[in-house]
């Protein structure tokens, strides 16, 4: 007989390392103009010469997640090429959220830097 | 996104997935479109259903999704099992529905305010004194009084006079409305027999300042309150449906209120009762119609034209913003101004000043001992209710061992223990509002007929019963609060069980071990039968006592016929000589044997009493010399059998208006003539006696007011000195026949007599004795009701756990079988089984029925709370009934095929 032990079946977090800078990564790069999401990734994945990546499964989930929470606006557009797109704009309240985040990544990566040069 | 964005998106869950499908579908060209390899460019992408399933689980509406779901999951889940769910159903409805009946009625009677305007801000204006009654200014007071005796003193009513004047005069008040007690009047509408209804004679501001609209037609204007004018009444919007079926040319129909012919002018809104809780009135006439319609306005007229005659009775309604304080002062100083004759000044003392009382429910007729009997029947249908959520906690509990497999199925596969307990209390939910609803409709039947039974033969008075947004609130709470009992049990059942044992387990071996809960319960419930029990014993032990006491006469084959000659428009000499002329008639008709006259029937709820004033003696306005008095005609100790002690009764020359002849009871004779011997002693009345009454004889003691309190010393005058204008008389009668032959040859020998005299009613003596035990008899009824009903639902959850429990052990009693135990042994293995849980219920109840019992102890009739012989016999039906129930599950038990039972295994 089959003996089945599951205690705590509980989701576990995802393991990824841009969870938490992808946020102000994607505010950032619509602080210059409202875009798609696949703009932004490659936008991300340009500027940072692709030493930074967008997994898919990341971003959608977190633009519904900030689109949820206020800090950004969703609307149908047609893009140059013709094209129906989901385009992602910043609303105050994100805009007031990328300062906050800006100014404390500053902190916290200089603060790492310190840490590094000094130990 | 907009509040209603998310919610339609999760009301149409398919559009929002559409959408991201989309998007993501833009994502893949657009990335084929920049050179990647589009296979590749799907793997990097990875599972697109799970990315679609967490970006739609960012919704902040998807619990209220997922509730949905579990709702419909539930109501197939109650289908499957439709047997189960309508046992259920029916039993909360039961219970509901008896709580809401009770409800209905104490919320009516006790706490639901009036159904006028604004009722918070009316008060009650009543007078007080400070050295009792107000002297000579009140001659007579109709309503209520309390203190007295030269001590502070309160009434509720003033002289009609009066009160217009002050009404017309007073600024602080928004308005003052003045009204009579209902009164009961003979109403006959076309050609149709007089009927007795309650009528209320009310000032013309009555309507308008209680803010109450007519249904149609029009309340009073000052014009009516005048003598003379045919009298205009207001009929209720009950009388109107039920006596005109709700006719639409009702206004202007000519109706005839005591043979005085009268207008119908308006009717009012639905649910309107009047100002007085419990005593509906019908029927609204200005304070001026007392004068053409009641009978007594003959004494009005005697009693000093109407100004010492107090019977108005008076509400204010507060201006907003006004000093409550103040303005009652100014009304009061205003009252004193007007009510004191400038010739005749009493001492100040004497001199009545308004007090306000808060008005919201109006005057509150409704005793402390009924009102007593309400919060116990409320309490004890609370019980009912307790037993009831057992008996479902137990039955979905074993719904919930049988599920137990899907469950663990389900936390196996990752279901939350949260998400499956919210699943089982929606189940739960969607139960408890089934039976909330069925009770509801239960709870107007159940109401109603108790209602019925409260106003007994009577047509008149009531309370407005109709379901409100009170009585649906309380059924709702009521239906959700089942929930928390009987619901968690079966939830906190799941939440315990092991997944693993469940899922390794198959059959019936799985499931909860000792059944350690559901035996709980069942003690429970047989601990709150005991209580309720222990309750009905007491209550109905009570009513037996106060039902057999010795009252002094023969309760049995006595008629009181009830008349009002002076509502024929006769004079004194002309009602004495109708009254011999009718009893010389009642005395011919066979079946009776003896007839007299009587001016208060012995036990019907009311009676007159003085102080006794002996020459010699201290007098005080005390107790100790108060007695009461009633007045009799010759022959009426004979015809009651009242047994004569000494000296002689009233003999036919003692029916003179100037007679002196006084009989006397016994407690009398020990009271103020102890040792001595009291024939042909005189006394007095009052504390001037006008008059001398010689003691002609001496009866037995016997019961008249009242069947709780202590005998009073009674004493006896002949009726032809105490015929008060205006107010009815009696006829006693003993009988051989029954009253239902009587009747008709009584109406007969009245007719004969002077058929413009009303018979106002026939009674027998324990038909007033009834009446006299309404409070009592309802609470016996419904509290034996309520006992069977508890009783039932214990032996149904007895039997269903023993049941459940022998067929979990069928294999080892079919092993226990084929190892030689006989079948005697299994029934015994059974109702010991049974034995240990009645015990623990009784020793869990005991207490509960000590505590009921304290709780009663004021509505008991010579009974002491803890009455041996209700508690044993309380005992012994429940063991007997405990027994009976486990009979039946052991002689399952023993007819276990042994060789059946192994074979499953």
């Amino acid at each position: 007989m089959l003996d089945i032990y599951i205690k705590y079946p509980r989701k576990m977090p995802k393991a990824d390392y841009l969870q938490g800078s992808l946020e102000i990564l994607v505010l950032k790069v619509l602080r210059r103009g409202s875009n798609n999401g696949y703009a932004i990734a490659t936008c991300i994945e340009q500027t940072s010469d692709e030493v930074l990546r967008v997994e898919e499964g990341s971003l959608y989930p977190a633009l519904h997640r900030m689109t949820e929470n206020g800090l950004l606006k969703a609307e149908w557009r047609t893009t140059d090429a013709g094209r129906r797109a989901r385009f992602y704009e910043l609303t105050a309240k994100g805009r007031k959220r990328l300062e906050e985040e800006e100014k404390r990544w500053h902190s916290v990566t200089a603060a790492v830097a310190k840490v590094l040069r000094t130990v | 996104m907009s509040l209603w964005s998310r919610f339609s998106r999760t009301l149409r869950p398919g559009r929002h997935t559409q959408e991201i499908e989309e998007e993501l579908q833009y994502h893949l060209a657009m990335k084929e479109q920049d050179g990647y390899d589009a296979r590749a460019a799907r793997v990097r992408f990875g599972n697109t259903s799970l990315l679609k399933e967490e970006t739609r689980a960012q919704g902040v509406f998807v619990w209220f999704e997922s509730l949905l779901r579990d709702l419909r999951y539930g109501l197939r889940q109650l289908r499957r099992t439709p047997t189960l769910t309508l046992v259920v159903v029916f039993s909360l409805a039961l219970g509901i529905g008896a709580n809401s009946a009770i409800f209905s009625l104490v919320d009516a009677a006790l706490l639901k305010p009036l159904p006028v305007r604004n009722p918070q801000s009316l008060r009650l204006i009543e007078w007080s004194t400070a050295e009792g009654w107000p002297g000579d200014l009140c001659h007579m007071h109709t309503g209520d009084t309390t203190g007295g005796a030269n001590g502070p003193m309160r009434g509720s009513s003033i002289a009609p006079r009066i009160y217009r004047q002050l009404a017309a005069e007073q600024r602080g008040f928004a308005s003052l409305i003045g009204f009579s007690d209902p009164d009961k009047a003979a109403v006959s509408i076309g050609s149709r027999a007089a009927e007795q209804f309650q009528l209320e004679y009310v000032s013309t501001n009555f309507f308008e300042g209680l803010g109450v609209l007519p249904r149609f037609g029009r309340s009073f204007s000052s014009r009516d309150d005048r003598a003379g004018a045919p009298p205009l009444v207001v009929i209720s919007e009950r009388f109107w449906r039920s006596r005109f079926g709700s006719r639409g040319d009702v206004l202007g129909h000519p109706i005839r209120i005591n043979n005085v012919p009268a207008q119908v002018i308006g009717v009012a809104p639905p649910g309107f009762f009047g100002v007085q809780i419990g005593e509906w009135v019908d029927l609204y006439a200005p304070l001026s119609a007392l004068n053409a319609i009641s009978p007594r306005a003959k004494l009005d007229r005697l009693l000093n034209e109407a100004d010492t005659w107090w019977w108005v009775r008076q509400m204010g309604r507060l201006k907003p913003g006004v000093s409550e304080r103040q303005t009652v002062q100014q009304t009061s100083a205003l009252f004193q101004h007007l009510v004191v004759p400038p010739n005749n000044r009493p001492v100040p003392g004497k001199i009545p000043q308004l007090i306000a009382s808060q008005g919201v429910r109006g005057f509150d007729p409704i005793g402390n001992d009924k009102a007593r009997a309400l919060w116990i029947l409320l309490l004890l249908v609370g019980l009912i209710l307790l037993i009831v959520c057992a008996n479902v906690a137990n039955l979905l509990l074993s719904r919930a061992v049988a599920r137990q497999r899907e469950s663990a199925v389900c936390l196996a596969l990752g279901a939350g223990r949260f998400r499956l307990v919210r699943q089982y209390l929606i189940e739960s939910i969607t139960l408890a509002l089934a039976g909330g609803v069925l009770g509801l409709l239960l709870s107007h039947v159940l109401a109603e007929a108790i209602h019925s039974f409260i106003r007994a033969d009577l047509n008149i008075g009531g309370f407005d019963l109709h379901v409100d947004a009170r009585i649906l609130i309380y059924t709702a709470l009521i239906s959700l609060s089942t929930v928390l009992l009987f619901g968690l049990a079966p939830a906190w059942q799941l939440s315990r069980a092991s997944v693993n044992d469940a899922l390794k387990a198959h059959g019936r071996t799985f499931a909860i071990g000792r059944l350690r809960f559901p035996r709980a319960l069942v003690v429970v419930q047989i601990g709150l039968s005991l209580t309720v029990l222990v309750a009905a014993g007491l209550l109905g032990r009570s009513l037996a006592n106060l039902a057999t006491l010795d009252i002094g006469f023969d309760r049995n084959n006595l008629i009181y016929v009830s008349i009002n000659p002076w509502s024929a428009g006769y004079q004194e000499q002309q009602v004495r000589q109708y009254l011999e002329r009718l009893r010389a008639g009642l005395a011919a008709i066979p079946g009776i044997s003896r007839v007299g006259v009587i001016q208060e029937r012995p036990l019907s709820g009311g009676a007159n009493s003085t102080w006794v004033n002996i020459p010699g003696q201290a007098f005080h306005e005390d107790d100790a010399h108060t007695v009461l008095i009633n007045s009799t005609s010759d022959g009426a100790f004979e015809t009651l059998g009242i047994p004569l002690l000494a000296g002689r009764t009233f003999q036919a020359g003692d029916m003179s208006p100037k007679s002196d002849a006084v009989i006397v009871d016994e407690l009398f004779i020990h009271r103020f003539y102890a040792h001595q011997d009291p024939l042909g002693r005189q006394f007095g009345t009052g504390p001037k006696p006008t008059e001398l009454y010689r003691i002609i004889g001496v009866v037995k003691n016997s019961r008249y007011n009242s069947l709780r309190e202590a005998i009073q010393p009674t004493m006896y005058r002949p009726y032809t000195t105490a015929l008060w204008p205006g107010f009815g008389i009696n006829f006693v009668i003993r009988a051989v026949l029954p009253v239902r032959q009587l009747a008709g040859p009584i109406r007969q020998a009245a007719a004969a007599a002077d058929p413009s005299v009303p018979i106002v009613e026939i009674k027998t003596q324990t038909a007033l004795i009834d009446h006299l035990l309404l409070t009592e008899r309802l609470l016996s009824i419904l509290s034996g009701a309520f006992g069977v009903l508890a009783l039932l639902l214990s032996a149904i959850g007895l039997i269903g756990l023993l049941v459940y429990a022998v067929a979990r052990r069928t294999n080892e009693i079919g092993v226990r079988m084929a190892l030689g135990a006989s079948q005697s042994d299994v029934v015994q293995l059974v109702l010991k089984d049974s034995f240990w849980l009645v015990a623990l219920g009784i020793c869990a109840g005991l207490p509960g029925a000590y505590f009921v019992g304290r709780l009663l102890k004021h509505t008991l009739f010579h009974l002491q709370p803890a009455d041996p012989w209700t508690a044993g016999l309380s005992l012994f039906i429940l063991a007997a009934v405990a027994a009976l129930s486990a009979w039946l599950p052991a002689r399952r038990a023993a007819q276990i095929d042994p060789m059946a039972a192994l074979r499953e295994e």
